[in-house]
């Protein structure tokens, strides 16, 4: 199996979307059958994050799903894709209570269509975004504020960075090097652990407490000059604020790190100060295509992915996302269960997909034009980096056969080529914005999940390629000095992690930097996130977790 | 591979700057992919012979003195540790080693023999490794080049505001 080249790959107009960066990519020949990444010049930076690179391995990956397959019936003779296609249809069209879940890194069209089958069905519908993405986009969409890409970063004069943005968004990172050339005295300030690769750079850093609502709580601090919530250590954020109204061209870069409530808070937070400072506001979202994915489901009248999983739906047909590592298998074994009928369409096998009834193969985002919306006025167009494999049709194909109609110019959101669907803000959803104070007690460290620059958020397109799997083959747990001694651990030496969900070895890295009691994991790890134990009711996807650490 | 294109690239090196790395691991990823997936840049067999390689563990040890991201430590137990987490595979271990027992396989991040993507400098671009590095830490320059920016050039390769300590 080899994929074909675009017709237009020489034109370099395919982009990453693993991140909201969005960086322009393109393939070359590194053999018979082997692509390598070639680099395409994008405001200054020619290049890919090793996340981007993995493209190149993925797009040809011996795991791919080329044809239909019934997984879990283990059965033989599986059917041909226009036969698995309309029995999929039957199934949704068979007046049973029905689902579908898209994912919100398909193009803009795809999950537009999955839509219209939903209407075309009478089935309730949803957009899966990180938890974490949704909730940024929810704060901060309909705010008011300016936005800005990575790319205007480099004409910033004051900058506080939420997050560990060059951790989770490298290549952001260059535009804010960019910024310092000539600047070298403009403030870079973070809220981020210290322990993390961004607060190496700061001129100031500020370390939240884990918790729901640390890092809005530190935001809120410099907004308005009082930290009593945050004790003693607050008084490190004093000043801040009037840093930042220094500069002429103030930033703000945020990325979030735990949960929607987390998350929603902190836009809500970054918004207010991003208006009383005039700064413009750089969102960092591990989908590319968040934005645009949130604002859909807003205008198309998407349900919660809590919402279905919590229904349970006879029949679910889930498009190119992997629920069970994304939300863990706690938060999604109850739902399962109800599920008389599952299918999954994508093009990597995945968790989900081995439970699956029928599983139907998709080309992967990359391999079809499409549109997607890093963010606030960055809608872009892509083309194809490579056209899929013989007879794998893209997820929209796949939809249009299941009965989608084609897009009409008087559906609640317009089809190709319309702008204004997209251009909608988001209305906010009611989740208030938590905040629970944390609470150190000697028992178990308060567990975050970690972004990092070498895998997807949840492992799902990274984890099947070669690369990242040599570099770090086990999940890392990043603690401090005085904890891991505490527990017999050593810098590079193994731990268990016990937590709700169960347990997970993992390598070790100790910090003096970091904040006793508090640890990260990594998050791109199936078995790191099942050992959270997220559920739908508390602790919900991407929040902190109390969890035991032992010697290995 | 045209001579004038061959002779300047001899001269030039790739040299890291400590103060600008981010250890977002683009320039491993960029080699990995872009030499056939070969695995040596992290992994790397010395070659059809296995010599062991042993440390003194000094009392004294100048890889811990000049290591600038603190990955070299002398434990309580008087043993010369090196956490792979922190070390940002500079080399300057290896060149602070009186006894020459440390190898750039040994360290972390660095691939086994570089050829400067030759296939790349014919055509006039820069190796991958430099290309993708989104802050700049990684450079294709001469020495002259390095030190005309002010900066130090420690052993060829290594380039900073000092030799031994970061920022």
């Amino acid at each position: 199996m080899c994929s074909e080249p675009s017709s237009r790959s020489g034109d370099a107009a395919a982009r990453c979307l693993l991140c909201n960066v969005g960086c322009p990519v393109r393939l070359a020949r590194g053999g018979p059958d082997r692509w390598v990444p070639d680099y395409v010049p994008h405001a200054g930076y020619a290049g890919l994050c090793g996340r981007g690179s993995v493209l190149a391995e993925l797009l040809d990956h011996a795991d791919r799903i080329l044809a239909p397959a019934r997984p879990s019936d283990g059965a033989d003779g599986a059917p041909d894709l226009q036969a698995a296609c309309e029995e999929a249809a039957a199934a949704l069209g068979a007046g049973k209570a029905a689902a579908i879940v898209v994912d919100g890194n398909a193009d803009l069209d795809t999950i537009e269509a999955a839509r219209r089958l939903a209407a075309a069905r009478g089935a309730r519908w949803s957009v899966f975004v990180p938890p974490a993405d949704a909730g940024l986009v929810h704060g901060l969409d309909s705010s008011g504020c300016a936005f800005a890409g990575p790319e205007d970063l480099a004409s910033a004069d004051a900058i506080l960075i939420v997050g560990n943005a060059y951790a989770t968004h490298p290549v952001a990172a260059h535009w804010i090097f960019e910024s310092r050339k000539g600047r070298r005295r403009a403030p870079l300030l973070v809220i981020a652990d210290a322990s993390g690769v961004t607060a190496d750079f700061a001129t100031a850093v500020f370390q939240p407490r884990a918790g729901v609502g640390g890092a809005a709580r530190a935001v809120a601090a410099i907004r308005t000059g009082d930290a009593g919530a945050l004790g003693p250590e607050g008084r490190a954020l004093a000043g801040w604020k009037a840093l930042l109204a220094g500069g002429k061209s103030p930033a703000i870069v945020v990325g979030a790190e735990l949960g929607y409530a987390d998350a929603l808070a902190l836009g809500r937070e970054v918004a207010a100060l991003a208006k009383e400072l005039k700064a413009r506001v750089c969102p960092l979202t591990t989908y590319g295509n968040a934005w645009g994915a949130v604002r859909l489901a807003a205008a198309g009248g998407a349900v919660p992915v809590a919402d279905v999983l919590a229904d349970g739906p006879e029949v679910l047909l889930v498009i190119g996302t992997d629920l069970a590592t994304a939300l863990g298998s706690r938060a999604v074994a109850p739902a399962l269960q109800k599920v008389r009928r599952l299918i999954w369409a994508g093009p990597m096998p995945s968790r989900l997909s081995r439970r699956a009834s029928l599983v139907l193969p998709t080309a992967f985002t990359f391999e079809a034009a499409g549109r997607a919306l890093l963010g606030p006025g960055r809608e872009i167009r892509f083309d194809a980096l490579l056209r899929p494999p013989a007879g794998v049709p893209t997820a929209l194909e796949v939809l249009t056969r299941l009965g989608a109609g084609p897009a009409s110019l008087g559906s609640a959101v317009a089809g190709q080529g319309a702008k204004a669907d997209a251009s909608r803000p988001a209305s906010v959803s009611a989740a208030a914005a938590g905040g629970a104070d944390d609470d150190y007690t000697p028992e178990g460290l308060l567990v975050a999940p970690a972004g990092d620059a070498i895998d997807f958020a949840d492992g799902s397109l990274t984890r099947p390629a070669s690369w990242p799997r040599s570099v770090r083959p086990r999940p890392l747990l990043t603690v401090a000095e005085a904890d891991a001694e505490a527990a017999h651990l050593v810098d590079a030496g193994r731990a268990v992690v016990e937590g709700p969900g169960g347990s997970v070895e993992v390598a070790v890295a100790t910090s003096s930097a970091q904040r006793p009691g508090q640890a990260r994991l990594s998050a791109a790890f199936a078995e790191a996130r099942d050992a959270f134990g997220w559920t739908l009711d508390g602790p919900l996807p991407g929040d902190p977790v109390r969890m035991r650490v032992r010697k290995a | 591979m045209p001579e004038t294109t061959t002779a300047a690239a001899t001269e030039k090196r790739v040299v890291l700057d400590l103060d600008r790395c981010i250890e977002c691991k683009s320039c491993m990823a960029a080699c990995y992919y872009g030499h056939g997936r070969a695995t040596g840049i992290n992994f790397v067999d010395i070659g059809p012979a296995v010599l062991p390689i042993v440390c003194r563990q000094c009392g004294d040890p100048a890889c811990v003195d000049v290591c600038p991201a603190k990955a070299m430590k002398l434990d309580p137990l008087n043993v010369v540790a090196r956490g792979v987490f922190s070390c940002r595979g500079c080399g300057s271990c290896v060149r602070a080693c009186p006894f020459g027992v440390l190898s750039l396989e040994m360290v972390g991040h660095q691939v086994a023999k570089c050829d400067l993507c030759e296939d790349r400098l014919a055509r006039g671009l820069e190796p991958r490794c430099v290309a993708v590095c989104p802050t700049g830490a990684l450079r294709y320059a001469t020495a002259a080049e390095i030190e005309a920016d002010g900066l130090v050039a420690l052993g060829g390769r290594i380039a900073g505001d000092h030799p031994i300590q970061r920022r």
